[in-house]
């Protein structure tokens, strides 16, 4: 084995036989009688739920309307994310006096709006997308006025000195430019939406995959409940990993 | 001295007030009128924009009623308590993880990708484990916190310029002093921000369990309201409570700000 | 029990008792593994030094001084060898030996006081005690007056002296330095050398400096060991016969020019195997070597 075979495989094993041993020691316990089985099911009756619950819960179309609910959401980061951001940017004082508000919600609680959000669009997807919305539009605005703000002066020059209008700036350099810091604040963005669409679901126990959550629960189904959040772990791990590409192929040479 | 070599040209007079300040006054004014209008048109059913002074009286309602001050106790001797534990665990472990590189590169990876992933979801495990009492509150906000202060703590520690680490060593100073004396003043920044990173997420994890299942707290409140269907009432507690985790979020970034202020 | 030339001070009256030396290396080599295969960082290297006695290690960059300093220095766990401080084995740092690092060293949040207390502090001693001792040490400096400014509002110049300092305040009987004025310039260097010697010879300390500037280890030193390119070997012992005490005038002396030339014509070798080194790295990997 060289050693850079032995450098990379030595910690994935030890943090997977870590996760797996401590499985497998839960497992015992429970058996034993030191952990209480009502309170924490089996290892492996949760891993044996898991086919009951996908196909029982219907998992397909669950997880099509949760991915509904954040790609709608989303996609209105995107466009009004970055429209917001671009005209903060065009207008010197409006930015100075709003970025520092924008920065402020970005840290701020949002989601526990949500039941005022339950009283203006009822209990139904649009509560979830909306609320998806205002927590993932900060990091959006914010990183489209960083980019742009960040653009290399030297290319502004190129363009002046090519005489570039005024649009043909902003589409063929200043835009370009911003591009990867603008996927970063979306993929930003895209996190929060995807936590806060989850949340809510599960909150307001309405729409996909968070709601399933709540649904086993409020049923008992330890075991299912159990299954279903590890489920939605996996989602949402699979979801990071995937931007997580994405902005990396994106930025190569950072 | 710097103006020796230059010309002084007459300094363009200042304005009583910013032109920033103006147009913050302006925006909030505009959006205050629009607001007022559109509860009095009518046009969305009662009292999802109630009038500003139903507003105002609620607030004035809820900030002169010794009960809301109850529930907030327990919403904030609930909040610390977690970001306590949380903190405290999450200090420990990015400090393990940030001293050993084999450590890190096994079990970091867990923390990084378990970070992003909404926590309320535990919170129907977190109430067969501790009960519908305070202590799943306090689990929530503690789980919340516990991973964003790991891994600030943890890339903290692998940012700690390498010649300091040796300078202690070189001085023979044990574990203790070591941690003591150079690891932490060093992370001063990172685990300040790491804090207020948490103190946020702590707040938001309580609160939304607070909302899903309590009979005290701020969020039960919030609840309380929107079941009663008591409009101004609700908008008057999510105002204060938003006036109040920003305003937390920016005493802490003062503490840590001060503490550097003369330092770095 | 140096390899490449006797110790014995030829010219001088042979001493009326020989001098037990203070700081023995004995054939240490260390070796590291690297994903290109086992690199020999240093190679077979011996010396001894008297008590008081001030020794430079020069060497090209690359040629395994700096590991020689973490070796010596307790830093480094596995070596080949032994190191040897007042009899007693070296194995982690040893409280006899004081390190001065090349980096900026000192702590950004304490004050100068605070910093050079900081092995009093680990030691156990009283507040009181240890700002008083700390205070003789920044006089000895020259930084009086500093005491409660922070690192950030000194020069770089300073910020060494302070890390000095800091070394001295712990009372070392061996100073161990590793290009302590590498990022200074010239003229703050030689005054900063002069600091040194003045120190040296009012503590009557022994002092192991490493360095890859000639100048600076003529003017301080009492002898030089030259070392090879990598694998780091033992090259050559020159005797350095300038007077004492010395100054930083010494640098316009004839005879300083002739050790100067004299060291430069062994290192000159050594560097340029360096430098082919190099080129032939970025030649094989098509890009500059990490």
């Amino acid at each position: 084995m060289t050693a850079a075979v032995r450098e990379r495989g030595v910690p994935v094993a030890l943090g997977l036989g870590t996760f797996v041993a401590f499985i497998v020691g839960v497992e015992l316990l429970i058996r034993v009688g030191v952990i209480n089985r009502f309170i924490v099911p089996m290892p492996t009756q949760i891993l044996a739920s898991f086919e009951r619950v996908i196909v029982e819960e219907d998992i397909l179309g669950r997880f099509r309307l949760t991915f509904f609910e954040a790609f709608t959401a989303g996609a209105m980061i995107a466009v009004v994310g970055t429209a917001i951001g671009i005209l903060l940017y065009r207008i010197t004082l409006l930015r100075q006096a709003t970025e520092t508000w924008v920065a402020a919600l970005a840290s701020a609680p949002t989601v526990l709006m949500y039941p005022l959000f339950l009283v203006i669009f009822g209990r139904s997807a649009w509560t979830i997308i909306m609320m998806g919305f205002v927590a993932g539009l900060p990091p959006v605005i914010l990183k489209t006025i960083e980019g742009l703000s960040g653009t290399r002066a030297v290319l502004i020059n190129v363009g002046r000195s090519l005489k570039l209008t005024s649009p043909q700036m902003f589409i063929k350099i200043l835009f370009p430019s911003a591009l990867p810091t603008i996927f970063v604040g979306l993929r930003l963005g895209l996190i929060f939406t995807l936590i806060n669409v989850v949340g809510v679901e599960f909150l307001i126990n309405f729409g996909g995959l968070g709601q399933l959550i709540n649904d086993l629960a409020e049923r008992y189904d330890l075991p299912g409940t159990y299954a279903a959040i590890c489920f939605v772990i996996l989602v949402s791990v699979v979801f990071f990993m995937i931007t997580e590409r994405v902005e990396r192929w994106l930025r190569p040479v950072e | 001295m710097a103006e020796a070599g230059r010309i002084r040209a007459a300094a363009p007079p200042r304005p009583a007030v910013s032109p920033v300040t103006l147009l913050r006054i302006s925006i909030i004014l505009v959006v205050l009128v629009a607001w007022e209008l559109l509860a009095r048109s009518g046009w969305l059913y009662r009292d999802v924009v109630p009038s500003l002074l139903a507003i105002g009286t609620a607030v004035w309602k809820l900030l002169s009623n010794s009960e809301f001050y109850w529930h907030l106790g327990v919403t904030a001797g609930e909040v610390g308590t977690g970001l306590a534990i949380g903190g405290t665990s999450g200090l420990v472990a990015g400090l393990l993880l940030g001293a050993n590189r084999m450590l890190s590169k096994s079990f970091e990876p867990y923390l990084y990708y378990l970070g992003p992933t909404p926590k309320i979801i535990f919170f129907p495990v977190m109430i067969m484990w501790f009960g519908v009492g305070p202590g799943s509150k306090v689990a929530m906000g503690a789980i919340s916190c516990f991973f964003p202060i790991a891994l600030s703590t943890a890339a903290g520690m692998r940012q700690i310029d390498k010649v300091l680490i040796r300078v202690g060593r070189s001085f023979r100073a044990n574990a203790w002093q070591m941690t003591s004396k150079i690891y932490l003043p060093a992370m001063r920044h990172p685990i300040i921000n790491g804090v207020r990173l948490g103190l946020g997420v702590a707040i938001i994890g309580t609160l939304l369990a607070e909302t899903k299942l309590s009979n005290r707290g701020i969020g039960f409140l919030v609840i309380q309201a929107y079941s009663l269907f008591d409009m101004p009432r609700m908008y008057a507690m999510l105002i204060v409570l938003f006036c109040l985790a920003i305003g937390a979020n920016a005493l802490v970034g003062r503490l840590g700000g001060l503490h550097t202020i003369r330092r770095t | 029990m140096v390899t490449a030339t006797s110790t014995v001070r030829a010219g001088e009256a042979p001493a009326a008792r020989p001098v037990e030396p203070i700081l023995v290396v004995d054939d240490v080599s260390k070796r590291f593994e690297t994903p290109d295969g086992i690199l020999v960082a240093v190679d077979h290297v011996s010396f001894d030094v008297a008590p008081g006695e001030f020794l430079a290690v020069i060497g090209p960059s690359g040629c395994g001084k700096s590991t020689l300093f973490n070796v010596i220095g307790g830093l480094i766990d596995s070596y080949e060898g032994r190191i040897t401080v007042a009899g007693q084995k070296v194995a982690g740092p040893h409280p006899s030996i004081g390190m001065v690092f090349q980096e900026e060293s000192t702590f950004p949040w304490r004050t100068v006081i605070e910093n050079v207390a900081f092995p009093l502090e680990i030691t156990g001693v009283a507040k009181a005690q240890r700002r008083e001792q700390a205070r003789h040490f920044i006089n000895l400096v020259g930084l009086d007056g500093f005491e409660n400014r922070y690192p950030a509002e000194l020069s770089g110049g300073m910020r060494q002296r302070v890390s000095m300092a800091r070394t001295l305040a712990s009372v070392p009987k061996i100073m161990l330095m590793d290009e302590p004025f590498a990022a200074l310039d010239e003229q703050t260097r030689l005054l900063l050398g002069d600091k040194v010697l003045q120190i040296q010879q009012d503590l009557k300390q022994t002092t192991l400096l490493i360095t890859h500037n000639i100048t600076e280890a003529v003017q301080l030193a009492d002898r030089i060991l030259v070392m090879t390119y990598r694998p780091g070997k033992l090259k050559r012992m020159v005797e350095i016969k300038l007077p004492r005490p010395r100054s930083s005038e010494i640098v316009s002396s004839e005879a300083f020019g002739r050790y100067v030339a004299q060291i430069w014509s062994d290192l000159r070798e050594e560097a340029s195997r360096g430098m082919l080194d190099d080129e032939s790295h970025l030649r094989d990997a098509g890009g500059p070597k990490a």
